[in-house]
């Protein structure tokens, strides 16, 4: 256990795996999370980046045991928060940790909140599964929430209905209802992905002050590589199931080491060059000479990736896995093909406890 | 919502003439149309009396008229709010309309009106001596007499009428010999203008009896006329309760609808519908609860057990309990519970027993120590298997629209928002999932309303239950017209007004439903 | 680390989401139709519809009160009544059949699809040709007419010239409709189908009245001998001495007289009615009624239920609330109130009744095809169409119909099942068409005016009724699930 609240990490994922049945064909399971590692920290954004498939929205629902089982199921792997696994809990224990020590937000503002009940009703009930108070203090808890999230004339919306409001709106009542009760980590699955660009902004906005005046771990999930640059402090990359790159967001964007992860940033076109196509990312993750290019090559670091021919591949280590987290340089790790090499330079797992502010740069000035 | 509730009552109104137009249509089609029943029903053997009967009857309902002024005649009747003088109502609930005035004897251009039919139609001396006559009397015998006045009128219009028809169908013949085209009407009737048109021609075959017809025409229609004039004063006088009440006294009234008079029995619509209507009400009133008792909670669980073996245990029961068509089962119960060749444990028919009115309302001991079952337990065992047979039709419908809600809803966003704020299963399942189910499950309402007030027709035949569906069938087979058209009228009405309350309920229950 | 089970394949959340490893699609209504074809509930169901379709078109030759063969046992001449009294219109459904059934599952060149297409506009050719044909001999026939008229419809020439007429004009309605390629293949079809309805239909222009008891008394003098078929009763043939028969009974055991002879020992399977007419035989030559009233009835309501739907649907408006009121007229009251009614007053014959229950129940299709036409009007095809300027009876026809028919169709399986409960209640009660017989109406004799209960007739006929509705419920839950793409997320 932490003697002080910033000096341990707030969450951490230890090799998690998580298969499902598989609907359309059902000889055969897919194997959303593979084998991931991550760690949040308090007051800390880390941002988890990837396509559709990749596994991200599984391994956030997997920390509040929020997967249907069946068809899902946790083949291995620990979660850990404040030191203790999540996914030993049994379900009447997780019902303490859901919505009090962590909360979710999720992608569709439009049809998360229950349209019969009034928004005041659906906080309420998040207020009163956690806390003692009576009906009374959980109304003016409920108002007070809603204040913090920017919702005007919040004591007479209390008594509206969720399709009486606009999706940024419902949003912020969903981040309220979340918030009500003080969680220490908030899960943000895509928050901004349903809305305009400018109402984006706000809600991401708001997201960063709560977390300051909350001292609140985030772990912010999205595919957009804006959103990350302007909002996280540290970055998890991820493809397949596991995670092929975790640095600090700076240090992602200024010198990315995974092919993939080059790939998705040349791909943004940039104002400043004129180019006649746009690179993809299929074009640099098929390029034998990205993979050279990572520091230790020659040694037996190669960066993992699927469909990285067998010729490429180093030899594995028998009775091993075939792919490992290594920590390349200090803090920043690349997903590689398990070798020789790293089998005798066994690194530590992800903990990167980073946040921009702490340098003192503001958020928003991209430094890139 | 006061506004939508009166807005969807305003609504049902062209409904429920569109229904009634479309059963009166129908009844058109009839082949015969719409007196075919008039005349079966009257049952007379002698012609003379049948050619009576007939005559009185087309007068009365005017069936020769065009099917539209007919219908527009009925609506008229229905409608609450009347022009006009206003109809009075007998102690037995009968309307009595204004007597109609006489028309003149057709074809004046050949048989002009004689001295003494001229002096009657202008007679205003009559009609003093009448009135006085009628204020002195009491009013019971002021009803007695025009009874009395009404039987009289009714027979001597209904005689004129018959002299004129069968004056009709000897020029029928008339204008045949005489090769004149265009005289006859499909409906069979002579088209006295057209005659009128062409000379006399005294040499024809039947002329004796044109002749002597016309002279009894003249007769007839004397006495008609006096008849008119005495019961036309009666009337006036109002020996029996005016209907409705007056807004503008004489040219507007507002009143209850008249339904008619049942003609295959002879009573109005009205007492015989006040009647069947509560039977039939009262069984879907209990069977209702019944279904939705047994069907909502076996479509929930099935729900949370989706794939184990209740849910498909009570799918395919359910399923199977859908195919069974009523009239089958309504067979078996009769047969196999009621009647006393097997089991016997029920009563066959009807749903009082014949001691009934002499009991007890509830159950008691004699007091010799015999049980006696009292009114209501009587009630309720004759109850038994009509409801029985009437109920298992709903639950499938509704288990499987509760099963498929709840599955439906369980997949929704919103459940796993309330998962993610820590809510357990069972409260989700219950506060969240069943409460947005229930919005659908009010839906189907108006789907299985209808589907067991329809089966409640088959139910009453075969339990020979004295409800609205077997009056309908009743009035069928005699060719009602009155009867049919005051039932549809009335069933349509509670259908709507039961639709109008699924509505209103589901309006209750979703908020997103707004009704400014 | 990855966790495998050795007997399944994993396959990652990239793969999955590309399709990777799913089992191959195929076209919509197939993938459908093997669906509904693994459940074992449906292909018992199906089993059962085609049983009742058999029996439906081969009853006259399974239960007639003419024998197959007829002796003289003293000149020794053989006659065929049976063959010889057979309607046209069941000469051709059983040849129909015969031919149809191998035409369709053979293995030939023409996709089976064509050739299914084309069996059932044949079908519908012969069925249209019969009927009017059968309409113009009453129509000649008729009291009304002047008695020329009456006498000419009675001769041989009339009935090859009527039907001949009437056969040309559906087959010139059928070419076009004909779903070969080649013109040529289109006029053999036709005129096969025209010449065989007219072969028959001048054979048996009028039916002859005989009087069916005649064969078992001349079998009983010695006079002749006779093979029946399976069931030796006609559906009409009844002797009040014959009323309510317990199943099992002789002929003999009611009829004295012809103990001792061959057709004393006739038995009466499942007893008789309350007319003396065997029960068997009529529940034979119900399936025919049932069948036709199901499908016919259905196809009506559907055809006029998607048609306003479609309207209402795509014009809005106007339109859509001038129909809708219309719509709700015919809901506003109990369908089998307003069947009561038409049945009641309208003649009791078999086309009235599929027109009536026809024409009550094309609500649910009309309201299904108004939602899904609502829903596409604002989709971006349909959009795209109307800017491109298509006409309005293209973009209908041919986008929108396709994709706004199917709840339509899922829910026809239901609505056969419906037709069918309807025409069982009406005959109930009385009300069905007269002459044929029917389950319903058997069943209505179960429960007597004297109080007994005649088990066999509320048994076999309910029974009959039942398996057949659950058939077709059972066949429609499978078509449910099958297309229905809510059900099917909700079932993984």
């Amino acid at each position: 256990m932490s003697t002080s609240p910033d000096s341990a990490p707030l969450l951490e994922v230890r090799n998690l795996a998580v298969s499902f049945e598989n609907s359309a064909d059902p000889s055969s399971r897919v194997q959303a999370v593979a084998g991931v590692d991550l760690s949040v920290w308090p007051r800390q954004t880390l941002a988890v980046v990837g396509e559709s498939g990749c596994g991200k929205s599984v391994t956030a629902m997997s920390t509040m045991q929020l997967l249907p089982r069946p068809p899902a199921r946790y083949d291995c792997g620990e979660i850990l928060l404040d030191g203790e696994d999540l996914l030993k809990r049994s379900e009447r224990d997780m019902l303490a940790v859901r919505g009090s020590k962590i909360a979710m937000i999720f992608q569709e503002p439009m049809t998360s909140l229950n349209p019969v009940y009034t928004i005041g009703d659906q906080i309420i009930e998040a207020i009163l599964l956690h806390q003692h108070v009576s009906h009374r203090q959980a109304v003016e808890i409920a108002i007070q929430a809603m204040n913090d999230v920017g919702i005007p004339k919040a004591e007479e919306r209390i008594r509206a209905y969720p399709h009486q409001f606009s999706g940024g709106m419902r949003q912020r009542v969903m981040i309220a209802m979340a918030l009500a009760c003080r969680p220490r980590l908030l899960l943000a699955d895509e928050p901004t992905t349903a809305l305009d660009v400018t109402i984006q902004a706000q809600i991401l906005e708001l997201l960063r002050e709560l977390q300051r005046t909350r001292q609140m771990g985030i772990m912010l999930i999205t595919h957009n590589l804006g959103v990350v640059a302007e909002n996280a402090d540290v970055v998890c990359v991820m493809y397949a199931g596991r995670v092929v790159e975790y640095a600090n967001v700076f240090d992602l964007f200024d010198r990315p080491l995974h092919p993939y992860t080059r790939g998705l940033l040349k791909s943004i076109p940039s104002l400043h060059d004129a180019k006649h196509r746009l690179t993809t990312v299929d074009e640099v993750v098929r390029d034998p000479n990205e993979f050279r290019k990572l520091a230790g090559f020659e040694k037996g670091v190669v960066p993992w990736w699927p469909e990285t021919p067998a010729e490429a591949r180093p030899l594995g280590v028998p009775g091993q896995p075939a792919y490992r987290l290594h920590e390349i340089e200090p803090g920043r790790w690349v997903g590689c093909w398990m070798s020789e090499h790293l089998e005798a330079h066994p690194s530590r797992k992800p903990n990167l406890e980073f946040r921009r502010n702490d340098l003192g740069v503001v958020s928003g000035a991209a430094a890139i | 919502m006061l506004a939508y509730v009166v807005r969807r009552l305003l609504l049902m109104i062209p409904t429920l003439l569109g229904i009634t137009l479309l059963v009166f249509m129908l009844l058109a089609l009839a082949p015969g149309g719409i007196g075919a029943g008039l005349t079966a029903s009257s049952g007379q053997v002698d012609g003379s009396k049948l050619a009576l009967q007939q005559a009185y009857l087309e007068d009365r309902y005017g069936l020769k008229d065009p099917v539209l002024v007919q219908y527009g005649r009925w609506l008229a009747r229905i409608a609450p709010i009347k022009f006009g003088t206003p109809d009075q109502i007998t102690l037995a609930g009968e309307h009595k309309s204004k007597p109609r005035a006489i028309d003149a004897p057709p074809l004046p251009e050949w048989f002009p009106l004689s001295d003494a039919a001229i002096a009657a139609r202008d007679a205003a001396t009559l009609k003093r001596g009448v009135v006085a006559a009628i204020n002195e009397t009491e009013r019971e015998d002021a009803q007695r007499a025009y009874r009395r006045l009404e039987t009289d009128y009714v027979s001597s219009r209904a005689a004129y009428r018959a002299l004129t028809k069968k004056l009709g169908d000897e020029l029928i013949e008339y204008a045949i010999a005489q090769q004149i085209s265009g005289v006859r009407t499909s409906h069979g009737d002579c088209r006295f203008d057209v005659i009128a048109t062409t000379p006399a021609k005294r040499d024809a075959s039947n002329w004796a009896a044109i002749e002597a017809l016309a002279t009894q025409i003249d007769a007839a229609y004397i006495r008609a006329l006096k008849s008119y004039q005495l019961i036309d004063v009666a009337f006036a006088a109002k020996p029996f309760r005016e209907a409705g009440v007056a807004i503008v006294p004489g040219v507007i009234s507002i009143g209850s609808p008249d339904l008619g008079v049942a003609f295959s029995k002879g009573r109005p619509s009205s007492v015989l519908i006040a009647s069947a209507l509560p039977v039939t009400i009262l069984l879907n009133v209990i069977a209702f609860p019944i279904i939705y008792l047994i069907a909502v909670p076996s479509g929930v669980l099935a729900a949370a057990r989706r794939g184990k073996w209740f849910d498909i245990l009570s799918g395919g029961l359910f399923v199977a309990l859908w195919s069974i068509p009523v009239v089958w089962s309504g067979v078996l119960a009769v047969g196999y519970l009621a009647s006393n060749q097997y089991v016997g444990a029920f009563p066959v028919a009807g749903l009082h027993d014949s001691l009934a009115d002499s009991w007890t309302f509830l159950p008691s001991f004699r007091d010799d120590g015999a049980f006696e079952r009292g009114y209501l337990l009587d009630l309720f065992w004759h109850i038994c298997l009509p409801v029985a047979c009437l109920v298992y039709t709903g639950f499938a419908i509704l288990a499987k629209q509760t099963r498929a809600a709840m599955l439906d809803n369980y997949s929704a966003d919103y459940v796993r928002t309330a998962r993610a704020k820590g809510v357990d299963r069972g409260t989700v399942a219950v506060h969240h999932v069943f409460r947005n189910s229930l919005l659908p499950v009010i839906t189907v309402f108006v789907t299985v309303f209808p589907a067991t007030l329809a089966g409640s027709i088959v139910i009453e035949r075969i339990f020979s239950v004295p409800g609205m569906g077997s009056l309908l069938l009743e009035a069928i087979t005699n060719r009602d017209r009155e009867l049919v058209l005051a039932n549809t009228f009335m069933v349509a009405c509670v259908n709507l007004l039961a639709l109008l309350l699924a509505d209103i309920l589901y309006a209750a229950a979703d908020p997103r439903v707004s009704y400014e | 680390m990855t966790s495998k089970r050795p007997e399944l394949r994993v396959i990652s959340g990239i793969d999955a989401m590309r399709g990777v490893g799913a089992t191959e699609p195929k076209g919509f209504w197939a993938d459908a139709w093997s669906r509904v074809l693994g459940r074992t509930g449906a292909i018992i169901a199906l089993g059962w519809i085609g049983v009742i379709a058999f029996l439906a078109i081969f009853a006259p030759l399974l239960a007639s009160g003419h024998p197959l063969v007829l002796t003289d046992t003293a000149t020794g001449t053989r006659s065929w009544p049976l063959f010889d009294n057979l309607s046209a219109s069941d000469l051709l459904l059983v040849i129909g059949a015969v031919v149809g059934v191998p035409w369709v599952s053979f293995p030939l060149r023409i996709a089976r699809s064509t050739r299914l297409a084309a069996l059932l506009i044949a079908g519908l050719q012969a069925g249209l040709t019969v009927v009017a044909s059968v309409g113009v001999a009453e129509w000649f026939g008729s009291p009304a007419r002047d008695l020329a008229l009456r006498q000419a419809s009675r001769e041989a020439w009339f009935a090859w010239a009527a039907s001949g007429g009437v056969a040309l004009l559906f087959a010139l309605a059928a070419m076009f409709v004909s779903p070969f390629a080649s013109r040529a293949a289109r006029l053999v079809q036709v005129l096969i189908v025209a010449a065989l309805c007219v072969v028959c239909l001048s054979q048996r222009w009028t039916p002859a009245l005989v009087d069916v008891d005649r064969y078992s008394e001349l079998e009983a003098s010695g006079a002749a001998t006779a093979i029946y078929t399976l069931v030796p009763w006609s559906p009409t043939q009844g002797r009040t001495s014959l009323n309510l028969v317990p199943p099992g009974t002789r002929l003999a055991d009611k009829l004295p007289a012809f103990e001792g002879t061959v057709p004393g020992e006739r038995r009466f399977v499942m007893g008789t009615d309350n007319v003396g007419r065997d029960a068997l035989s009529q529940m034979l030559h119900a399936c025919r009624l049932s069948i036709s009233i199901g499908i016919v009835s259905t196809g009506l309501a559907v055809l006029i239920g998607v048609s306003v739907g479609a309207l209402m649907g795509y014009f809005g408006g106007k339109v859509d609330l001038i129909f809708f009121r219309v719509v709700e007229i015919f809901m506003a009251i109990p369908v089998l109130f307003l069947l009561i009614v038409a049945a009641g007053v309208l003649p009791r014959n078999t086309y009235v009744m599929m027109a009536i229950i026809g024409c009550v129940t094309w609500t649910g299709a009309a309201r299904f095809t108004r939602a899904e036409f609502l829903k596409l009007r604002s989709q971006d095809f349909v959009q795209s169409a109307r800017a491109a300027g298509l006409p309005l009876r293209s973009i209908l026809f041919r986008h929108m119909l396709p994709n706004g028919v199917t709840p339509v169709l899922v829910d026809s399986s239901f609505a056969v099942a419906a037709a069918i409960t309807f025409e069982a209640t009406l005959s109930f009660l009385g009300l069905g068409p007269e002459g044929q017989p029917s389950w319903g109406q058997l069943l209505a004799s179960a429960t007597g005016a004297t109080g007994l209960f005649n088990w066999w007739l509320a048994i076999f006929p309910g029974l009959a009724i039942f398996l057949t509705v659950l058939s077709y419920n059972v066949l429609g839950e499978a078509l449910r699930d099958a297309i229905d793409p809510k059900l099917r997320k909700a079932a993984q």
